[in-house]
C-alpha cells in the first residue's frame, strides 16, 4: 500500500527553484533511498514533505493530501523528520529530548514512559547518558539520540536526512543495521537520504537518483547496481 | 547590626523588583533571541491599567491578576503582530522597534493618565498614588534581631520566591515549559517534534510581559507614586541583573536581581559620600560593565550568550 | 522599468545638479536669518543641533554597524565642557569646541574598548546605562563643584556687550551680533558651521580607503580582520569620532547660556530622539539624519500646540484630540514601528527607490580615476 506519493513536487528558496516537480513513492514497509550529491535537492525535498518551507505540487500521505498542512499537523499525522545535522536539542538532557519527541501524543505519561524504557535498552547509550546534556554526547550518540526522539511520536514513516553525516564508518554502519532492524521488527517504513550510496544500498528496497532537482533514475538497488553507466556515474563503485 | 539587617531586606526587596523584570527579559532573550527594550513601559503600561481597574472599584488583588491578563496579551501581541514579521528582516529593525514600542508606550501613558510631559525633562507632570499589596503602613512592621522589617519588604521577597518555584515547576515539569525550552534549543527541531512554534513564542512574550506587569505593580506599591519616569532606570537595574546573573538563566536573573539590589543598598547606605543616591545607577552600570568584560555571559548563562 | 533619464557620473549633466542644488542650499541658508522669524530662527537652530548629533550617530552605525543609546551623553559632555571651561576659567565659548570634541573623543574611545568584545544589542544596553548614569553623574556631589549639580550653571556662553563690535556688510547682516540684541541668528550660524564640519568629516571618511575598509568590517569582520584592518584601533576610533562629533552640537547648548543636567537632550530621552532621527531619516545614508532633522523638528514644531485641541486642524481633530498630551512623541514612536515594516531605510531609503526609476546615474568607467564616484553614499 502507497504510505507516501509525491508528484511534481517543486520547492525553492526565493526567486531559486531546488526542487523541479519530482515524483516519489514510498510503501508500506520499504526503506526507500534518495542518493544525490549536494546541492541536488535532497534537504528541500525532506523540508518539503515536513511541511517546513513552501510547496507546490501533489503530495498525498495515507491517501489524504498534506500539500497545505503545517508541519505539526503532518507530525501529528505520522512522518516524523530526523533532521540533517541531528537537530538535537543540545541544553536539554537526554531524557528531555526524548520527552520532547513524543510532544504531540496524548496516550498518557506510562505509555511514553515505556516507550523511553525500549529505546535505552536497544540504544543502550543513551540510558547511561540519560542525565546528560544531548549537546555533550558525541556524534554517534546524538544520532542515536534524534532516531529514538523522532521515534517516539511512534511514526509511521520515518524521514532521515543524512544520518551518516560526520560519522566515523563503523558508527555509520551500526546506525543502518538499526535502521534495518526497526523496519523489519516494527513495519516502520523509512524514507532516507544519503550522499554515502554504499552502506545506503544495501539496506534499500527501492532507490531513487536525485540530481540538481530532478530525478534521473529510479529502481531497485539491484537493478541500479547492474546498469554499468549509473553505476559508474553516482554511484562510485 | 540593626542598620544591617534593615538595608539587607531594603536592598533584597528593590531587588525582588529588579528580579521581576529581569525574568521577563531573560524569558523573552532565551526563548526569541531577542532583548525586549520595552520591557519596563510593558510593565509601567500594565501598571497603569491595574491603577485604572482600581479606580473603578476592582480590589487590589483582582486588579492585579486583571492588570497581568492585559500584560500577557500585551506582550503576545507583540510578538506575533510586530516583533515577528520584523525579525525576518533584520535584527537591527527589531531593536528599533521596541525601542519605538518603548516610546509609543511610554507617550500612551502620558496621554491616558499622565498629563503633560514636563518640557526638560522626561517625566510626566502628573503622579498617581498607587495602593501596595501588602499591608504598608508605618505601624506595619515586625522585629527581628532589633531591626525593624517593613511587612511590605517581607511580601514583596516572598512573593518573588514563590514566583520563581512556581516558573521552575513551569519550566522544568509541564509540556509547556517543555515546548518553551525546546524552541529555546533548537527552534526547527521544535518544529519537527510537532510543537506549534508560533505560539511558543507568543506565549513567551505574554509570560515575561505579565511577570514584568507584576514586577510594575510591586515596584509602585513600593514606591507610592506612579509616574512616568517610574521605570527608566528601573530597566537598567534589570538588565544589570539579567547581565550578571546571564541572559539565558531565569534563575540568574532572579540572584542577579536579588544581588544588585543588595548591592545598590549596601553602597548606597555605607558609602554615602561616594555613591549616595545619584550614583547608585553608577554602581548598576559599572557592574553590567565590569560582567561584560570579564565573564561576559554572567554568573549562571551559557557560553552561547556571549557570541561576539 | 527603464529609467527616463540617466545621468553620468562626474559628467555635465551630474554638475549641473549639484551646483543647482548647491546654489538653493545657500539660498535658504541665508533666507532664515535676514528673512525668517526669530521662531523660525530657533527651529532651525534646533533643528541644525539634531542634525550634527544624529550624523554623528550614523556615522557609527554605518560604519560598524554597532548601536549606541550613549550619545546623550557625549551630547552633555560637549554640553558641560563648554560651560564649564567658560564659567570657571573664563575662555570663550568658541574656543571650548576643540576640548570638548577631544574629551568626547577620548571618553569615547574609551567606552569602546570593552564594546570591542560585547554584542551589539548589550553594546546598546550599556550605552543606554551610560546615557541613563550621564545626569546623575552631573548631579554626583563629589563633582557638583565643577558642573553646579542639579542646579547647574548660568552665564555659560556669551558675554553680552553694548560696545561690542558687529560686522556688517553694506548695512547687511544675517548674523546677528553679540551686543545682546540680535544674538539668535549668530547661534544659527555656529550651528551651521558645526552641521558642515561634521558632514565633511563624515563624507571625508566615507569616501576614503579608510572608510570602505570600514564598510568592509560592519559586514563580515572575519574577512576584515584576515585583509588586514585592525579591528580594535579602528572601531575605537570610529567610536571615538562619532562622539566627538556628537559633543559639538552639545557646545552649542551651552552657548544659549544656561546649562541643567535634565535637559532633554542630556538624558536617555536624547539618545532616543537622535536614534529616531537617524532612523526616520534613514540610516546608513550621509543626507539621511539631515532630512530626518528637518522632518522631525518640524513635525514636533507644527504638532506642539495641538495639546490644545483648538489648535488642532480640523480634519485630525477626532484623531488628536481625545488627549491633553503634545501628539509629537506618539507619532514619531509609531513611525518607528511602521518604517521598519514599510521603509527599513527611511525617508532617503524610499527616495532611492522612487527616484531609481526615473534616473539611473552611469558610473565612471572602472581605472578612470583613483577616486571611485560610485557610492552608495553618494548624492549632492
Amino acid at each position: 500500500m502507497t504510505l507516501l506519493r509525491a508528484t511534481g513536487l517543486t520547492a525553492g528558496y526565493g526567486p531559486v527553484t531546488v526542487l523541479d516537480g519530482i515524483d516519489i513513492e514510498v510503501n508500506e514497509g520499504e526503506i526507500v533511498v534518495v542518493l544525490g550529491a549536494n546541492g541536488a535537492g535532497k534537504t528541500t525535498m525532506m523540508r518539503s514533505i515536513s511541511g517546513t518551507i513552501p510547496r507546490q505540487g501533489i503530495i498525498e500521505f495515507e491517501g489524504r493530501s498534506i500539500q497545505k498542512a503545517t508541519t505539526d499537523s503532518i507530525v501529528r499525522g505520522g512522518i516524523v523528520q530526523v533532521p540533517q545535522g541531528r537537530g538535537t536539542f543540545p541544553e536539554l538532557s537526554v531524557a528531555d529530548n526524548l520527552l520532547a519527541g513524543a510532544f504531540v501524543r496524548r496516550d498518557g505519561t506510562k505509555a511514553i514512559e515505556d516507550d523511553i524504557a525500549k529505546w535505552y535498552s536497544l540504544f543502550p547509550r543513551l540510558g547511561e547518558r540519560a542525565m546528560q546534556r544531548a549537546g555533550s554526547l558525541s556524534g554517534g550518540e546524538q544520532q542515536m539520540l534524534a532516531i529514538a526522539r523522532a521515534l517516539m511520536s511512534r511514526p509511521k514513516l520515518l524521514l532521515c536526512d543524512e544520518p551518516s553525516m560526520g560519522l566515523a564508518p563503523l558508527i555509520t554502519r551500526e546506525l543502518f543495521k538499526v535502521i534495518e532492524r526497526l523496519n523489519r521488527d516494527e513495519g516502520l517504513s523509512v524514507l532516507l537520504v544519503e550522499q554515502n550510496a554504499n552502506l545506503a544500498m544495501r539496506i534499500a528496497s527501492r532507490v531513487y537518483l536525485l540530481e540538481t532537482g530532478v530525478i534521473v533514475a529510479s529502481g531497485s538497488a539491484a537493478e541500479l547496481s547492474a546498469d554499468d553507466s549509473i553505476r559508474k556515474a553516482y554511484l562510485g563503485f | 547590626m540593626e542598620l544591617f539587617l534593615q538595608r539587607l531586606v531594603d536592598g533584597f526587596s528593590e531587588g525582588s523588583v529588579y528580579a521581576l523584570i529581569a525574568l521577563g527579559l531573560v524569558i523573552i532573550y532565551r526563548g526569541t533571541g531577542h532583548l525586549n527594550f520595552a520591557q519596563g513601559e510593558m510593565a509601567l503600561f500594565s501598571t497603569y491599567v491595574v491603577y485604572q481597574f482600581g479606580e473603578w472599584g476592582i480590589p487590589i488583588g483582582i486588579a492585579v491578576i486583571m492588570g497581568m491578563g492585559v500584560g500577557f496579551a500585551l506582550g503576545a501581541v507583540t510578538e506575533v503582530a510586530i516583533v515577528r514579521p520584523v525579525s525576518k528582516k533584520s535584527p537591527f529593525a527589531v531593536f528599533i522597534v521596541t525601542i519605538g514600542l518603548f516610546q509609543l508606550l511610554n507617550w500612551l501613558d502620558g496621554a491616558i493618565w499622565g498629563g503633560q510631559q514636563l518640557p526638560n525633562t522626561g517625566v510626566g507632570s502628573k503622579q498617581v498614588r498607587f495602593p501596595s499589596l501588602f499591608p504598608s503602613k508605618p505601624t506595619d512592621f515586625v522585629t527581628i534581631f532589633g531591626a525593624n522589617i517593613k511587612i511590605q519588604s517581607l511580601g514583596v521577597i516572598a512573593l518573588v520566591a514563590v514566583l520563581t518555584v512556581v516558573l521552575f515547576t513551569v519550566f522544568n515539569h509541564t509540556r509547556l515549559g517543555l515546548a518553551m525550552r525546546a524552541v529555546a534549543a533548537n527552534g526547527e527541531s521544535a518544529k519537527l517534534v510537532g510543537i506549534r512554534t508560533g505560539r511558543v513564542l507568543m506565549a513567551s512574550w505574554g509570560l515575561a510581559a505579565a511577570i514584568g506587569a507584576l514586577g510594575g505593580v510591586v515596584f509602585a506599591g513600593i514606591n507610592t507614586n506612579v509616574n512616568l519616569g517610574l521605570m527608566f532606570t528601573v530597566f537598567i537595574y534589570a538588565s544589570a541583573a539579567a547581565t550578571l546573573g546571564g541572559f539565558d538563566s531565569p534563575g540568574g536573573a532572579v540572584i542577579g536581581g536579588f544581588s544588585i539590589g543588595l548591592i545598590q543598598n549596601m553602597a548606597a547606605g555605607y558609602a554615602p559620600k561616594w555613591v549616595g543616591q545619584e550614583m547608585k545607577v553608577g554602581v548598576a552600570f559599572l557592574v553590567m560593565l565590569g560582567v561584560l568584560l570579564f565573564r561576559p555571559s554572567g554568573l549562571f548563562g551559557s557560553s552561547r550568550v556571549e557570541r561576539v | 522599468m527603464t529609467p527616463l533619464f540617466s545621468i553620468k557620473s562626474g559628467g555635465p549633466a551630474s554638475w549641473t545638479i549639484r551646483v543647482a542644488c548647491a546654489l538653493v542650499l545657500a539660498y535658504v541658508l541665508l533666507w532664515i536669518p535676514t528673512s525668517g522669524s526669530n521662531s523660525l530662527i530657533d527651529t532651525a537652530t534646533t533643528a541644525l543641533t539634531l542634525m550634527g548629533a544624529a550624523l554623528a550617530l550614523n556615522l557609527l552605525h554605518g560604519f560598524t554597524g554597532q548601536i549606541s543609546l550613549g550619545h546623550s551623553a557625549f551630547f552633555g559632555i560637549g554640553t558641560y565642557t563648554t560651560a564649564v571651561f567658560v564659567t570657571r576659567w573664563g575662555w570663550s565659548p568658541l574656543t571650548t569646541l576643540p576640548v570638548a570634541f577631544a574629551v568626547a573623543f577620548v571618553v569615547g574611545a574609551a567606552v569602546s574598548l570593552p564594546a570591542l568584545r560585547i554584542k551589539g544589542v548589550y553594546l546598546a544596553l550599556v550605552t543606554l546605562a551610560l546615557a541613563v548614569v550621564f545626569p546623575q553623574f552631573i548631579k554626583w556631589p563629589k563633582i557638583a563643584w565643577l558642573t553646579g549639580g542639579a542646579r547647574g550653571l548660568t552665564d555659560t556662553g556669551f558675554k553680552f556687550d553694548k560696545d561690542n563690535r558687529t560686522f556688517e556688510l553694506f548695512g547687511w547682516n544675517p548674523w546677528g551680533n553679540l551686543r545682546g540684541e540680535n544674538v539668535k541668528p549668530f547661534y544659527y550660524w555656529i550651528a551651521v558651521m558645526i552641521v558642515v564640519i561634521v558632514y565633511l568629516i563624515c563624507r571625508g571618511l566615507v569616501k576614503s580607503r579608510v572608510g570602505r575598509s570600514l564598510i568592509a568590517i560592519r559586514d563580515n569582520s572575519t574577512a576584515a580582520a584576515v585583509m588586514g584592518v585592525n579591528l580594535p584601533v579602528t572601531k575605537g576610533l570610529v567610536f571615538g569620532l562619532s562622539a566627538a562629533m556628537c559633543a559639538l552640537p552639545g557646545c552649542l547648548t551651552a552657548m544659549k547660556g544656561t546649562v541643567t543636567p535634565d535637559t532633554a537632550l542630556l538624558t536617555a530621552i536624547g539618545s532616543i530622539t537622535f536614534l529616531i532621527v537617524m532612523v526616520v531619516g534613514g540610516a546608513g545614508t550621509l543626507w539621511g539624519p539631515i532630512i530626518g532633522a528637518i522632518v522631525f523638528q518640524f513635525i514636533t514644531e507644527k504638532t506642539g500646540d495641538w495639546a490644545d485641541p483648538k489648535e488642532i486642524p480640523s480634519a485630525l481633530r477626532p484623531i488628536f484630540s481625545w488627549s491633553d498630551v503634545a501628539p509629537a512623541g506618539g507619532i514619531f514612536a509609531l513611525a518607528l514601528i511602521v518604517l521598519m515594516f514599510t521603509a527599513p531605510h527611511g525617508l532617503a531609503g524610499l527616495w532611492k527607490r522612487v527616484t531609481v526609476r526615473f534616473v539611473s546615474v552611469v558610473p565612471k568607467p572602472a581605472g578612470s580615476s583613483t577616486v571611485d564616484e560610485r557610492n552608495v553614499n553618494d548624492k549632492p
